[in-house]
């Protein structure tokens, strides 16, 4: 009996140890990025899935053909966060928008090394700034456009929306400020910059998306699956270009000089910005699946399409020469989404 | 009686059915015919059944931390009260399906079951179909398929036992049983309760504060040690189970279960949003019923069941507006009304037995999401109301040529709407190699079919009426054995499964900006299943009990690739582990009892690529150990059981999910009191 007792209780005092623990789990490497030369460079944000956290920064420099992905936890060593969406070159900072995370990284476009966070937002899209002191920030969720400061990244203020609950792309002509409203929405709301006031709006087609101005102040919106070409000045519609009857989600952009309008549908196709109508053919032709963002290198006019390939692995970036020649083929995080130049 | 007491040992040995004359109503007599008719039911699959022993091992646990601890299948969870997902060999969690008193409880909608919203102390038997075997059950079951029963006590007179648990994070568990059995009926109701904060603290690694020097630049910097935010969950239940036994033999039952759950869903670790303004939160109201009358006669069975099931389910992520009031940034509801009737039969001829049965669902749906407005002002722009009937036929034969040999082909036909699938056969067959040890060969295949949920065909936006039905075929083979000593028990069952199926149903954004479902994908999954026990009995008031399980799933995506740069081709599936296991070991001594619980999954990719370079990529190898310590108190009159449970043993941090952190070390303890009635 004595015996039995001692081996149970040797057995009891062997379950107590672990038979493996330890789980691999902490904190991030960082690692020291050296400032890079000025003037050239190209920040990809890549969205990463929603809920997933794992948006992520690639930086390429076209010069050299040296491509970094995941730059922004590797030299902060922590995670850029969930759903990256855009992000602009001020000054001598960065700022990436997390949209998911609510949150707005401030980082030094040279190192990548984090300098703030802007923070006290809900759903942020785009930021698009007015002066050192000024910068909007459009939301998914609210009424309302917050106004920052980019040097002390801290909320000054709001520009209420009333009626128009998403707020996404932003462009400046003078002293006014146009505005998409994208999540089931047709409007461009016309801000003053000086008021920080909505002093006008338009109509256009549904959920209007991107928003650019050319180099004769006119402004390009893609709704509907339709070009518009408003004027700036008077904030009229002047054209309609029937781009796709399916009204397909258009990506928008421009050359270098501004005067040739590249546009994402299906294909990539361009025209001149005082074009009369379309072109019947493509640009470049493209395997019928839906890329995922466009960009146009405001120097060379090198052209940048990003692929999501399945959405749940690393994109690809195709690079083509200003005349639509393929020039490279780049790896990059989840979902690339969005380019930003240095 | 004596002469089918002899008969006893034949009809176990042979799966023959006792013949048995209706006028002998012994419960023991049916409980002989019902074992020796489930062994010939039974007759090749693969099945595992959780006993009450397993599902009642604390009050704390829902379904799906038991079938973490006690099964093969993988449950994707990020804590308590989180949607907790099930998958069997590498499927998706929509091709688990789950039936409950023999209606399906699968939402029309996401064709998943959520594992957390069940408490297993409202579970008596959950039995599992793997793989071919599941279609026994019902189609669709690409993976397999579980089988939830309640029911009323066996013990004749008045019984009540009630547990409280209090743990960390200020959780509070309240369980309540009352159960009767007079001679013709009885009956069982369970209340539960729980209600927690949870919101456990943890040092967050994926944010840091720094410190900044007098010129601004950064002089250090630390991990915030954070709280899960807006994760309280509060949830009721209530179960009553009613048997009555009706006059000419048959026996009625009535189940119906209502529960309501308000959780809310923690925000990731990345999120900066300050906790106070924002809230997201699910709310879900379901009642299910199930009226069921059954049948025994001599060589046969009937069975008939009707049921309903009513669910509305409400997701608010809200924003405070700063003047007390909150806007809705979404407000999705649904609203589902499900009709549910079956019929099913089994004879027995001699060697043979044959089943037939036909089920069908008339399921109503309402969905819509009020934060959404048109540009004309109105509301509700998104969602879509649908009603479905689902129809299903399944006809079988089982013989037994031989004492040792057992063959079955079954054959199911399913009705979705206007669509019918295409035949869905079966095939097992099984072979006793030893009489000694129980071993017992095992085979099986099954062509299946999953068609599209209602989200998938009609969802706004993005629903696709075009979907065709996922297609599969599986197979799957293996042995079993089991020693029933006297100092010694102990059993294993391995298997081996292979299966491919085609038309895989994915969401993928479109051109028009949102995400639709598409038939895109062809997974192919094999591997092996192990589960043993080990009982024993060496006396002086000891008994050593342990359950193990391991798997191993290659879960590989074979689809045509989307361009030429899709690495996803021939990789693992994302969050799918390639091994798990578990174990729980049980030491008792007197009145005193001692378990180990350890579970461990292999590492689960992000990216349908595999990459691996970085935390994002990669959850790493999750171990955990749970320990529990219970005594039991008698007293005239009561018996006491005290039991204190650790969670977390080592205090790992570890997330299961990304940016989902999980709790550290804690604990819970529990009191059940049992008063006895004479």
């Amino acid at each position: 009996m004595k015996s039995i007792n001692v081996l149970l209780s040797k057995i009891l005092l062997l379950l107590l140890v672990p038979v493996a623990s330890c789980m691999k789990y902490g904190p991030s490497q960082t690692e020291t990025f050296l400032p890079g030369a000025m003037g050239e460079g190209l920040f990809i944000v890549n969205q990463g899935n929603f809920m997933y956290a794992n948006a992520s920064l690639s930086y390429y420099v076209p010069g050299s053909g040296k491509m970094e992905n995941q730059v922004f936890i590797r030299a902060n060593g922590i995670n850029l966060g969930d759903v990256a969406q855009s992000m602009a070159i001020y000054g001598e900072n960065a700022y990436i928008v997390v949209n998911n995370s609510g949150v707005i990284f401030v980082i030094d476009p040279d190192t990548f090394s984090l300098k703030g966070s802007i923070t006290g937002l809900i759903s942020p899209r785009y930021i698009h700034f007015i002066d050192d002191k000024k910068a909007y920030v459009t939301d998914l969720y609210q009424e309302k456009i917050t106004i920052i400061d980019p040097q002390t990244y801290l909320v000054t203020g709001y520009i209420p929306t009333p009626g128009h609950r998403s707020t996404e792309k932003m462009i400046q002509w003078e002293n006014f400020v146009f505005v998409t409203c994208w999540s089931y929405d047709n409007k461009i709301l016309v801000i003053d910059t000086r008021t920080d006031k909505v002093t006008d709006s338009l109509k256009v087609g549904y959920q209007p998306s991107d928003l650019l101005v050319d180099g004769n102040g006119k402004i390009w919106c893609a709704a509907a699956g339709n070009l518009y070409r408003i004027d700036a000045l008077s904030r009229k519609i002047e054209k309609i270009f029937p781009a796709d009857a399916d009204g397909v989600h258009i990506f928008l952009a421009l050359n270098a000089t501004s005067d040739t309008l590249y546009y994402l549908n299906k294909s990539l196709w361009r025209m001149g910005t005082d074009q009369p109508a379309t072109n019947p053919v493509p640009f470049i032709s493209l395997d019928n699946r839906p890329y995922y963002g466009l960009a146009v290198d405001p120097v060379t006019s090198h052209i940048y399409i990003a692929d999501a390939v399945d959405y749940v692995q690393q994109g690809k970036v195709i690079r083509f020469s200003p005349r639509g020649d393929p020039v490279d083929t780049l790896t990059t995080g989840v979902n690339p989404g969005f380019f930003c130049f240095k | 009686m004596t002469r089918f007491l002899i008969l006893l040992p034949v009809l176990l040995l042979s799966g023959f059915t006792a013949r048995a004359q209706d006028s002998v109503e012994t419960r023991q007599l049916d409980s002989i015919r019902i074992t020796a008719q489930s062994k010939l039911r039974d007759m090749g699959m693969q099945k595992t059944s959780l006993d009450s022993m397993e599902l009642r091992s604390d009050v704390t646990g829902s379904l799906a931390q038991v079938l973490t601890r006690s099964s093969s299948l993988f449950i994707k969870h990020y804590g308590r009260a989180t949607l907790s997902t099930a998958s069997f060999r590498g499927t998706s969690p929509s091709h688990t399906q789950v039936t409950w008193n023999g209606m399906k409880i699968n939402s029309p909608m996401l064709g998943m079951v959520d594992f957390s919203t069940i408490p297993s102390y409202f579970i008596d038997k959950a039995d599992l179909y793997h793989g071919p075997s599941s279609v026994i059950l019902s189609s669709g079951g690409l993976g397999g398929a579980i089988a939830l029963f309640t029911s009323t006590p066996v013990k004749e007179g008045f019984s009540l036992h009630y547990i409280q648990g209090a743990g960390s994070f200020l959780t509070f568990d309240e369980f309540l049983h009352i159960s009767i059995r007079k001679q013709k009926w009885s009956s069982s109701v369970r209340f539960y309760y729980v209600w927690s904060r949870n919101d456990y603290k943890y040092t967050n690694y994926r944010k840091k504060h720094f410190f900044y020097d007098d010129q601004g630049n950064v002089s250090g910097y630390e991990y915030p040690v954070e709280r899960n935010k807006n994760g309280a969950f509060r949830d009721f239940h209530i179960l009553q189970d009613l048997c009555l036994r009706g006059p000419y033999g048959g026996t009625w039952n009535v189940s119906a279960w209502y529960s309501a759950t308000d959780r809310g869903i923690p925000l990731l670790n990345v999120d900066y949003k300050e906790n106070a303004s924002v809230r997201n939160n699910q709310n879900d109201n379901t009642f299910r019923g199930v009226i069921g009358w059954r049948k025994l006669h001599t060589g046969s069975k009937l069975e008939a069941r009707a049921g309903y099931t009513y669910t509305d389910m409400l997701y608010q992520y809200q924003r405070d507006l700063g003047d007390g009031n909150w806007a809705n940034m979404v407000y999705s509801q649904s609203f589902v009304h499900t009709l549910f009737s079956q019929m099913e039969g089994e004879w027995y001829l001699g060697r043979w037995m044959f089943s037939a049965s036909i089920t069908l669902n008339q399921h109503f749906v309402t969905s819509t999401d009020k934060a959404v407005i048109s540009t004309q002002g109105e509301q509700s722009l998104l969602g879509y109301q649908q009603a479905r009937m689902e129809t299903s036929g399944f006809v079988s034969a089982r013989y037994r040529p031989s004492e040792r040999l057992g063959l079955s082909v079954s054959l199911r036909e399913d009705l979705y709407g206007k669509e019918l699938t295409p035949p869905i056969p079966s095939f097992f067959a099984e072979y006793l190699v030893s009489r000694k040890g129980q071993v017992m060969l095992k085979a099986s295949a099954a062509r299946n079919f999953r068609y599209p949920t209602l989200n998938d065909l009609y969802f706004m936006p993005g629903g696709n009426p075009l979907l065709k039905p996922e297609e599969g075929m599986t197979f799957d083979g293996g042995f079993s054995a089991q020693n029933n000593g006297r100092l010694v028990k102990c059993s294993g069952n391995l298997t081996g499964f292979y299966s491919l199926i085609r038309n895989w149903i994915t969401w993928l954004p479109t051109f028009k900006g949102f995400w639709s479902p598409v038939n895109v994908r062809q997974v192919k999954s094999y591997g092996v299943e192990f589960r043993g026990s080990l009982e024993i009995d060496p006396g002086s008031n000891w008994k050593i009990g342990g359950l193990g399980n391991f798997s191993w799933t290659r879960s590989l995506n074979l689809g045509d690739p989307v361009s030429w740069a899709d690495q996803a081709i021939g990789k693992q599936l994302v969050y799918i582990p390639e091994f798990s296991a578990a174990f729980t070991g049980r030491l008792v001594w007197k009145d005193w009892t001692f378990t180990y619980d350890w579970s461990y999954y292999s590492e689960r990719y992000t990216t349908s690529s595999n990459q691996t370079r970085t935390q994002l990529d990669v959850l790493g190898p999750y171990f955990m150990n749970d320990i529990s310590l219970e005594k039991r108190f008698s007293f005239p009159g009561v018996v006491l059981h005290v039991k204190a449970i650790v969670r977390n043993l080592f205090n790992e941090e570890y997330e299961t999910v990304l940016a989902r952190p999980m709790p550290g070390i804690n604990y819970t303890l529990s009191i059940r009191i049992v008063p006895h009635f004479h």
